[in-house]
Order: structure tokens, then C-alpha cells, then sequence
């Protein structure tokens, strides 16, 4: 499991700009980032190097933060592989909340991140099936 | 058409039936209601120490806290078997604010709707649509009342339901409307945008508005929507006075004809409660005479007004208080409901995920006014998903909604984003103009 970061921010100018500021000038690095909108709000979904620190920084600076664990799984860079683990997940009848990838991760496989609300059983049909389930220490 | 005799005597008239009244409620609730004779003691006044009007000044306050402090029926005069009718407001803080009637009340007071029916053009033949929400308040069930004492037939139509009102109006053929003035101009519209007109093609001719004011700007308004013969009057009461009732507009709109004989207005400076001389502007202060349920004597109504004695060119020779020109305190009135701030804070404040600043906004759109009310998320345990937000704001929403009886807005924003008050907080913006 990976540790991921939700955040909360409303819909203006510069407030995705507010949380990446505060995680630079706390020395975090941000290796995963996805937002949907909402009319009024979004949570913005971060996995970072250092989840904890993180959280304490950004919450000293007013931001509302949760920790919260998602499955991380890494894929082979090749045509279909995406449409295959979601195959893999959807045969189990896991129900996927929200997903999202990596933008860069020099040198290594890309890694899918997603939320469920069944990670016993997500882990377990996605080992069965040989898909590399990815740790915050391997990032 | 003018009602009652009692709205043309001369002035020492009036004033002979004022002290003879106000001499009698002095008596009563010093005899029957331990809450005031308790204030009474404590203003050092005794019944016999009121022989004219200005010893009225003697007399102490009562206030909205006052209905509160003594919930529900600790005011009341009156046993509960001599009670005919109760009705409710919302009040300060939690609990709504009662008043009951005996059936001497109940007359008087629908007989006081009655005149200011008449004021407002009202007659017998009227066929009158009442659009104010029934239920417990007074403004719906007190014109409706009012109307059918004086004559003319009611149909209680209740607010909302924008087309059925439209199907009755055409096929009841209604003259006359009961509705708060914002609520008659959104139907005004929705008329028009049906292809109606309704100078022509309906038979309203009189508009009877309450429930919260209307400008000059909002009556203008009125004319272009519902044409130029359409009479509108306001009128203006609250349930702790009776109800509708207290005072309204007359066709020559100089201001609300207070039914004097029953109710005595002095204006007084808020802060200091002086009364202020006649034609100065300050607080209402309302007197009731001859109430057997619930006697209230020197109510802050909060309102602030000035008064005209000046006798009217209708024959009437009642003093008239002018259009309201704001509250005392930080009231609002929003779709004809009061709203204390504090009422929303009270509800705010026992929901542990959001934190204890908030503001209100108020805006009039599409005519019907909207209240969003924006607080602080503290509780990341809601950033799981959208869903646990969605249900945060609905369970925010349906608790005003129960303590208000009013739907509203809520805009969730991140913690400190809202302005701190370092002394009285102004978390209130109102933005409706001249009530447009």
C-alpha cells in the first residue's frame, strides 16, 4: 500500500498553487498528483516522499489533511496493460473510486494509483493474477 | 371603506380609550402574570402609578429573550382551557417563540385585520388567494381571518406551487392577493412569462403585503409587473403582538395606520431607551391593550421607524408609522421568515466537523431571496471521498432547514479562509437593494 494525501481546496486561482508552494518549502517531493472538480471544492490527491511530515506542515498552515492508504501497482509500459489490470479488478468486482497514474518515475514501470473501498480483496485478486503491487519504499 | 369607528376620533378620544386600556393591563398583568409582576417590582411600579400615557415611560421593557426565558407559556395570562388558538415564530435561539389567543383575542385580532384589509382597498366582494405559508405563523391565518370577517371569500392557497396559484387565479377569478411582495412579483413574472397579462387577462386588483417589507423600489416594480390598476399596500404585525394586524397602508400610501386603540407605539433611542420625540426615527416599541392570553407591555420590536400623527387624508385619524428603515438588531427576514444569526450559529455550532466561523450572504435572485452560508471544514476525515462532503453539507443543510424553516445554501471553504473579528464580528452581508 502507498500513503496518499488528500487535501482540501476550493475552486480559485492559485489554490492548487498554495498546497504544492507549502510542500516545496517543507521539502517535500510530490511524485503523484490528481484533482476532479466539484463546483465549490475538490480534494486534491498528492503522494509525496514523506507523508507524515507532510501532513504536519501543511496542516500548521491551515490546510485541511488526511493520510489515508491506496493500492499502488505497477505496469508493464505496453498497449493493453492499463485495460488488463482493470479487467483483473473489475472479474473480482472491485469497485474502483478514483484512479490515477504517475507522471514520472525515471527509470522504473509506470505505477497506477488507486482508491477502492476492498483492499484485502483487491491485493489478493491482483497477486493471483501477477500484478506487482507497489510499497511507498519502492517509489 | 374604513372599518371600524375607532380609526376617525379625534386625538383626546383615542388617548381617553388608550389610558382607560392601558390602565386596566397595567392591573392585569401585575395580577396574573408573575413574570411581569416580577419586572414590575423591579421598575418599582405599581398598577396605580400609571394615571396618564406618559406614565407608560414608567412601565418596563419586554423583550424577545422574555419570551424565551419564560418558554412556552410562562407569559401567558390565562388558564389553558380558556386558550383558543396557539401560534409559533421561529425564536432566538432553539426553541420557536409561542402565543395563544382566547376568543376574545382571536375577535379583536381578526377584527384589526379586518380594518387594515379595508385600509389596503379590501370590500366584501373581494375573492382573495392567500400565498403566505400556513401553518404557525400568524400571517397566513390571520388574513385569512381578517378577510373573511370583513366579508369577502378566502381561498388558502398556501405559498409555492407557482402554477396551481396561476390556475386559481384564472379560475376563481381572484382579486385580491395575500403574499409577501417578493413572492408577488416572482408570480408577477412567472404570469407573464406564460403569455398572461394581468391587467387583462386576470381579475387581481389588490395586493395585501407582509411578511417582510417593501420599498418604493419593490412597489414601482409591482406595477410593471401586474400593471398600473393593481393597488398594493403592505402591512405589518408580528406574532408576539398578534399577528398581522397592528398596523397597514392605506390607499393614499402615506405610511401604516397603527390600530390605536389597541396598540399604543412609542419610538425610543435603542441604545439608551429613551423615548424620542414625535418625528424622530429610532426603535418600535409596541404596547398591547386589552390582550387576555398574552398581555405584552413596551415590546422591543426591533423595527425602526418614525411616527406622523398627522390625520390622513383617508379619514383616518390613527397615527402612522413609516416604512421600516432596517432593524435595531441583526435580524433578517428572509422569504418572509425571521432569521437571527445566532440561530444559524446555534446550529453551526453543535456540527464538530466544521469550525466556529461562518458568513452569511444574502441575495435576491430570480426575486426569491437566497441565503448561502459559508463555514470552515476542519475534519480531514471527510476527504475520503466527495460522497462524505455531499453528506456533510446536506446534514448542515436539513438542520437549518429544521431550525429555521428555510432552505439554504452551504459553500464549504478550507480553515482560515474566513475573515477573523477581533471585536464585533460582522459575519452578515446583505446584498439585496431596495429589496430587488
Amino acid at each position: 500500500m502507498i500513503k496518499q494525501l488528500s487535501v482540501f481546496v476550493e475552486n480559485r486561482p492559485g489554490s492548487l498553487m498554495d498546497v504544492t508552494n507549502a510542500l516545496t518549502e517543507a521539502h517535500i517531493n510530490i511524485r503523484a498528483v490528481a484533482s476532479f472538480d466539484t463546483p465549490e471544492f475538490a480534494i486534491l490527491r498528492l503522494v509525496v516522499d514523506k507523508a507524515e511530515d507532510a501532513k504536519s506542515y501543511l496542516t500548521s498552515k491551515g490546510f485541511v489533511v488526511r493520510v489515508h492508504d491506496v493500492m499502488g501497482v505497477e505496469l508493464i509500459d505496453q498497449k493493453g496493460n492499463l485495460n488488463h489490470m482493470l479487467k483483473i479488478l473489475a472479474d473480482g468486482e472491485i469497485s474502483i473510486n478514483y484512479i490515477y497514474s504517475f507522471v514520472i518515475r525515471a527509470e522504473k514501470a509506470p505505477v497506477m494509483v488507486f482508491s477502492t473501498d476492498d483492499y484485502e480483496q483487491a491485493e489478493q485478486i491482483l497477486k493471483g493474477a501477477g500484478v506487482k503491487i507497489i510499497e511507498d519504499s519502492e517509489l | 371603506m374604513i372599518w371600524a369607528k375607532e380609526e376617525t376620533l379625534a386625538r383626546e378620544e383615542i388617548e381617553k380609550i388608550q389610558l382607560d386600556r392601558l390602565k386596566e393591563t397595567a392591573a392585569y398583568i401585575y395580577e396574573k402574570s408573575a413574570p411581569y409582576r416580577k419586572k414590575m417590582d423591579e421598575a418599582g411600579v405599581k398598577p396605580e402609578d400609571i394615571q396618564s400615557l406618559d406614565d407608560l415611560e414608567k412601565m418596563p421593557f419586554t423583550y424577545k429573550s422574555d419570551f424565551r426565558d419564560n418558554y412556552p407559556m410562562g407569559l401567558f395570562a390565562v388558564d389553558k382551557k380558556d386558550l383558543v388558538r396557539f401560534h409559533a415564530s421561529s425564536g432566538t435561539t432553539g426553541k420557536p417563540t409561542v402565543v395563544g389567543y382566547t376568543k376574545k383575542d382571536l375577535t379583536v385580532w381578526l377584527n384589526n385585520v379586518a380594518r387594515i384589509a379595508c385600509m389596503g382597498g379590501a370590500t366584501p366582494e373581494d375573492v382573495c388567494q392567500i400565498a403566505f405559508g400556513y401553518g404557525t405563523f400568524t400571517g397566513a391565518l390571520g388574513l385569512h381571518g381578517g378577510l373573511e370577517t370583513l366579508g369577502a371569500s378566502v381561498i388558502p392557497m398556501s405559498s409555492g406551487n407557482t402554477n396551481k396559484q396561476i390556475m386559481f387565479m384564472q379560475d376563481m377569478e381572484t382579486t385580491l392577493l395575500v403574499a409577501t411582495p417578493s413572492y408577488a412579483l416572482h408570480l408577477g413574472e412567472e404570469i407573464r412569462n406564460r403569455g398572461l397579462d394581468p391587467a387583462n387577462d386576470l381579475k387581481i386588483r389588490i395586493g395585501l403585503f407582509g411578511g417582510e417589507g417593501m420599498t418604493e423600489a419593490m412597489r414601482d416594480e409591482m406595477h410593471k409587473v401586474w400593471g398600473d390598476q393593481f393597488v398594493c399596500t403592505q402591512n405589518y404585525g408580528m406574532s408576539e403582538l398578534c399577528g398581522p394586524g397592528v398596523s397597514g397602508e392605506c390607499t393614499e400610501l402615506c405610511g401604516m395606520h397603527i390600530n390605536e386603540d389597541w396598540f399604543i407605539p412609542e419610538i425610543i433611542d435603542p441604545e439608551t431607551g429613551e423615548v424620542l420625540p414625535e418625528g424622530e426615527l429610532g426603535e418600535l416599541v409596541v404596547t398591547c391593550l386589552g390582550k387576555e392570553a398574552l398581555p405584552l407591555v413596551r415590546y422591543r420590536t426591533g423595527d425602526l421607524t418614525r411616527l406622523d400623527y398627522a390625520p390622513c387624508r383617508c379619514g383616518r385619524t390613527t397615527v402612522r408609522m413609516e416604512n421600516l428603515s432596517g432593524r435595531a438588531d441583526d435580524m433578517l427576514v428572509i422569504r418572509g421568515v425571521n432569521v437571527f444569526p445566532t440561530q444559524i450559529e446555534e446550529v453551526l455550532l453543535k456540527i464538530e466537523e466544521i469550525g466556529p466561523h461562518y458568513e452569511i450572504l444574502v441575495e435576491r435572485k430570480n426575486r426569491l431571496d437566497v441565503m448561502t452560508i459559508t463555514v470552515e471544514l476542519i475534519d480531514d476525515r471527510l476527504l475520503d471521498s466527495y460522497t462524505k462532503l455531499s453528506e456533510l453539507e446536506k446534514r448542515i443543510k436539513a438542520n437549518l432547514k429544521s431550525m429555521l424553516g428555510l432552505a439554504t445554501n452551504i459553500k464549504l471553504v478550507a480553515p482560515y479562509s474566513l475573515q477573523r473579528f477581533e471585536g464585533k464580528a460582522r459575519r452578515v452581508t446583505d446584498l439585496r437593494k431596495d429589496g430587488l
